[in-house]
């Protein structure tokens, strides 16, 4: 087993219902994620990318195949390790956030750690490392109701990375923000991607924020169906973009079929 | 189809909300058994004794009915509205789906509608069944071993029960599903609780913990002068001290989110799991709910309140009733001497129900002839040092002069025949000593004066000659009823009491008692009227033992039923609203459960959090009722109902003890219902 693979997703399938209700979600899905990657999942609605990503971060039980993570199979996980994989080993954004809104900024971020077992002092230096990445340092102490959306996505990410998980998930992470938010967040993302070598898989229908990945991989219909990739040294972002643009206009006969 | 819809979701809100269907049940068995409380054995006897006071209680019952639907109205709105929150995406999709406002209208009436049939389908026959039990058991308690008692069904009480019941209902729901039902439907698609809810936090300002201090010593004030000033009873002092504690109740819980939100602050960097989270639920809940714990805390309270002072009527009356004799025979109504009298009692007809009787020698000394002094007495009763209660000292000590109320003699002999009668060994007294009898036995305040004043050697003096009066103090009733009150008497012996009182004021009446192997067999009651009958038919001027119960039982009756009543309704009330508005509060924030489960807590642990949140958040109103009924009932009991000559603080102790247990229990039992379903909500939740 090659340990520069941080995930590797063997042949995955998960089949919703039974008899003449059953669906399809995922029709036998395989690739590795190395380490220090940035990639992007993209597909149109129902194409199966959120039940993928789901499928990684144990909130699905897949029918058939294997999923590793630094060599342990996590589909067999159950109990206490279940519950220490999600939010240590794997760190997860939400479209919506997801904050408690009745914690605080710092409570909300120092959650993960204090799960496992952590106190708040105990947690202040990553604390205040990411607070200050995030640029949310005034915001620890207010409620999310005090937040904007992008503080809050913001403090969803410091909190998301704070366990210092081996891959960082997340679900269409700026599905809920406008545009400048958006940008924010991405540099955000791709800065500690290229500085510290975080591993992110993220799942976006935004052309925008895909092209801040190393490599994109498309699906549709439960299979995997194109993959591109980003010449990270001599290709801009912008130029990353125009390409993944031709290619979804190529492949899917016009955006509308499928972003 | 559209009434199989309405009964199988009226099925479904059944079992998804048991703890309200079952609040409503004992709702309409608590209606039934006041409603019915004229048809109930234990009236229809006072009725025939004490047909006014009781025609004035039972006038009294339809205000507290009314005052029962009022709070039972808010009780039935909050759970309504919380079920009908539950089943907003449903309605709406009846609306998205083209269902007509007023088909949704009334498919919603008519869900309540069934069920208010079956809660009174359930309700009413448990109430017959509790009402029958009550019957025996009060008249068991009160001494009467058979009335005669009959198996009743009140119909109006029913109907009555159930017009109020249906008619609280259907408001409730027709203000509710108006509102609904006007809802635009992508409102009721995408519900936003949650959001709602997320913003009250992070509002508080700083004054708010000062609040809570306010509250306390409001609390406090209200409490101290509860128990020092409230005996003299005085309308201005009564509504300070209920303006103090309803306000102290609110401001406590007001402030009290603000005090938990700096604990957890202070605290929560030292913390690690789900103590942040925790206790940032609970902030939460009292913040949002602060008007509703306050309401929960006083309702507790009043409900605490209400059934000890039940439990002090039913013990009160109980210590009271010791009885020494069955009947006191006063004279006839035509001859007026007591030869015809003694025929009477000697004829065949009353030797069959009559065991014995005997001559009570009570009289007024002829205040012409004979001097009466008490200062010696009076004397004695100045010198008090330590007297509890001063303006009492005073008022006995003011009426001495007077000479009031003080010429009342008892025989020796005539007071021995009455202790023999109930039981208890004779008095003798010494030479030149009498003794001090009183039948004011339920003013402990009063026995005690008297008690040491006889202590301190207290003395009279009758036509200058000096008498000691013994140590003890007699009060045993010396007549069967207390029409006659002697304040006060002096038992002398014999040959003094003839010399003291005129021969035409000797004898006072005869007292009679009834054959004990007949009252065994045939109950109390029964023979007592058989031979009453007897006495009327002969034309004797009598009085029964009976009068003296009737009056006595009315005060229980009237005093325990309905406060034991009403504090149960409001335990139920409060336990109700307090368990709906937490869940409501549940509802909006399962999703907050998901995201814990997605950054790695587990299960048990969620479950653990969810738990301590209720118990501390019930705990939290719990918690200021008791306190709060511990000063209310000590300043009750130290005002208005205190307990008579022979009830052992201690027993009261006990019994208001029990009833809080119960309180206590129950609303474990609603706790522990409410800490299942959440149990049950974050298992379902299981995200994998």
């Amino acid at each position: 087993m090659n340990h520069d693979k941080v995930l590797e997703v063997e042949n995955i399938t998960k089949v919703y219902g039974k008899g003449e209700n059953r669906t399809e979600a995922l029709k036998g899905i395989s690739f590795d994620v190395l380490e220090g990657e940035f990639l992007g999942i993209m597909g149109p609605s129902g194409s199966g990318k959120t039940t993928l990503l789901n499928s990684i971060a144990t909130m699905i039980k897949v029918t058939s195949g294997k999923i590793w993570l630094k060599g342990e199979d996590i589909s067999s996980f159950k109990g206490k390790e279940l519950s220490g994989y999600r939010g240590k080993a794997i760190g997860y954004l939400f479209q919506e956030f997801e904050l408690l809104d009745n914690l605080t900024g710092r409570e909300n971020i120092i959650l993960p750690l204090s799960l496992h077992g952590m106190t708040g002092r105990e947690s202040e230096s990553s604390l205040k490392r990411l607070a200050w990445h995030f640029g949310i340092e005034d915001e620890l102490d207010k409620f999310p109701s005090q937040m904007s959306g992008g503080q809050k996505q913001r403090v969803a990410a410091a909190r998301a990375l704070i366990g210092n998980p081996g891959i960082v998930l997340a679900d269409e992470p700026t599905g809920a923000l406008d545009s400048r938010n958006s940008k924010v967040l991405m540099d955000r993302l791709s800065a500690l991607n290229e500085d510290e070598g975080r591993t992110i898989v993220m799942v976006t229908h935004d052309a925008n924020a895909a092209s801040y990945c190393s490599r994109i991989l498309f699906i549709q219909d439960g299979r995997l169906f194109h993959e591109l990739r980003r010449n990270v040294r001599t290709e801009t972002t912008e130029r990353f973009y125009e390409r993944i643009v031709t290619v979804l206009s190529q492949l899917g006969g016009g955006s509308a079929n499928v972003l | 189809m559209f009434f199989r819809q309405i009964k199988r979701n009226a099925a479904k809100n059944r079992k998804n909300n048991g703890l309200f269907f079952g609040s409503l049940v004992i709702a309409v068995i608590a209606f039934y058994t006041l409603l019915s409380m004229d048809k109930q054995d234990i009236m229809r006897f006072l009725k025939t004794i004490e047909s006014d006071a009781v025609r004035k209680l039972l006038q009294l019952i339809p205000v507290v009915y009314g005052v029962s639907l009022f709070f039972v109205f808010f009780l039935v709105y909050f759970s309504c509205h919380y079920q009908l929150n539950e089943r907003k995406k449903e309605l709406g999709l009846y609306l998205m789906l083209g269902m007509k406002k007023s088909r949704l209208f009334a498919m919603l009436m008519s869900e309540t509608l069934l069920n208010s049939l079956i809660s009174l389908v359930i309700g009413i026959p448990a109430a017959l069944f509790l009402t029958e039990a009550i019957s025996l058991i009060t008249v068991r308690a009160a001494g009467l071993d058979i009335i005669g008692h009959e198996v009743t069904w009140s119909f109006p009480a029913v109907a009555e029960t159930a017009a109020g019941f249906i008619i609280v209902q259907l408001t409730a729901m027709l203000i509710l599903s108006t509102r609904f039902a006007n809802t635009e439907p992508a409102k009721l698609l995408n519900p936003d609780v949650s959001e709602t809810q997320g913003e009250t936090m992070g509002k508080e300002r700083k004054g708010d913990a000062f609040f809570f201090a306010a509250g306390c010593i409001l609390l406090a004030a209200a409490y101290g002068m509860g128990v020092m000033l409230f005996g003299s009873f005085d309308v201005v002092i009564v509504l300070a001290v209920l303006i103090l504690g309803t306000a102290g109740t609110f401001l406590l819980y007001r402030g009290a989110g603000a005090v938990i939100g700096r604990h957890i602050q202070k605290k929560g960097a030292e913390r690690s799991g789900l103590y942040a989270f925790t206790g940032r639920q609970i902030q939460e809940n009292i913040l949002c709910q602060h008007k509703t714990l306050a309401v929960s805390s006083l309702l507790l309270l009043i409900a605490l309140s209400c059934v000890s002072y039940g439990i002090g009527t039913v013990v009160s009356s109980q210590a009271a009733t010791s009885k020494t004799t069955d009947f006191s025979i006063q004279g006839d109504e035509e001859k007026e001497d007591w030869e015809n009298v003694l025929e009477i009692l000697e004829s065949r007809e009353c030797r069959k129900y009559i065991s014995g009787y005997y001559p009570v020698y009570l009289g007024r000394a002829d205040a012409e002839r004979h001097e009466v002094s008490v200062d010696g007495l009076k004397k004695a009763v100045v010198s008090i040092k330590d007297a509890k209660d001063k303006e009492m000292q005073d008022n006995v000590a003011e009426y001495m002069d007077s000479n009031e109320g003080y010429e009342y003699f008892i025989a020796l002999s005539s007071y021995n025949d009455v202790l023999e009668a109930a039981g208890k060994g004779k008095l003798s007294l010494k030479d030149k000593e009498i003794g001090f009898y009183t039948s004011m036995k339920e003013y402990p305040d009063r026995l005690e004066i008297y008690r040491s004043a006889l202590k301190d050697g207290a003395y009279i003096e009758l036509d200058g000659e000096q008498y000691q009066l013994s140590e003890e103090l007699y009060y045993d009733n010396v007549v069967a009823d207390r029409q006659i009150t002697l304040e006060k008497a002096f038992i002398v012996p014999d040959e003094l009491y003839m010399k003291m009182v005129e021969d035409s004021d000797r004898l006072f009446c005869y007292n009679a008692m009834l054959r004990p192997e007949l009252t065994e067999k045939e109950g109390f009651m029964q023979t007592l009227e058989k031979a009453s009958e007897i006495f009327r038919e002969k034309g004797l001027v009598y009085e029964s033992y009976l009068s003296g119960i009737g009056r006595r039982m009315f005060y229980t009756v009237a005093g325990s039923y309905i406060t034991i009543y009403l504090g149960i309704l409001f335990m139920i009330i409060a336990n109700t609203s307090i368990a709906l508005k937490y869940l409501m509060q549940q509802q909006g924030n399962r999703k907050r459960y998901r995201t814990l489960m997605m950054l790695g807590a587990d299960i048990g642990e969620l479950c653990r959090s969810s738990a301590k949140q209720i118990y501390l958040f019930s705990g939290m109103v719990l918690l200021v009722s008791s306190v709060s009924s511990v000063f209310a009932i000590w300043t009750m009991f130290k005002s208005f109902l205190s307990l008579p000559e022979g009830v052992s603080p201690g027993k009261m102790i006990a019994l208001t003890g029990a009833a809080f247990a119960v309180f206590v229990a129950t609303q474990m039992i609603y706790v522990m219902i409410i800490e299942r379903a959440g149990r049950k909500d974050i298992r379902n939740l299981n995200i994998r």
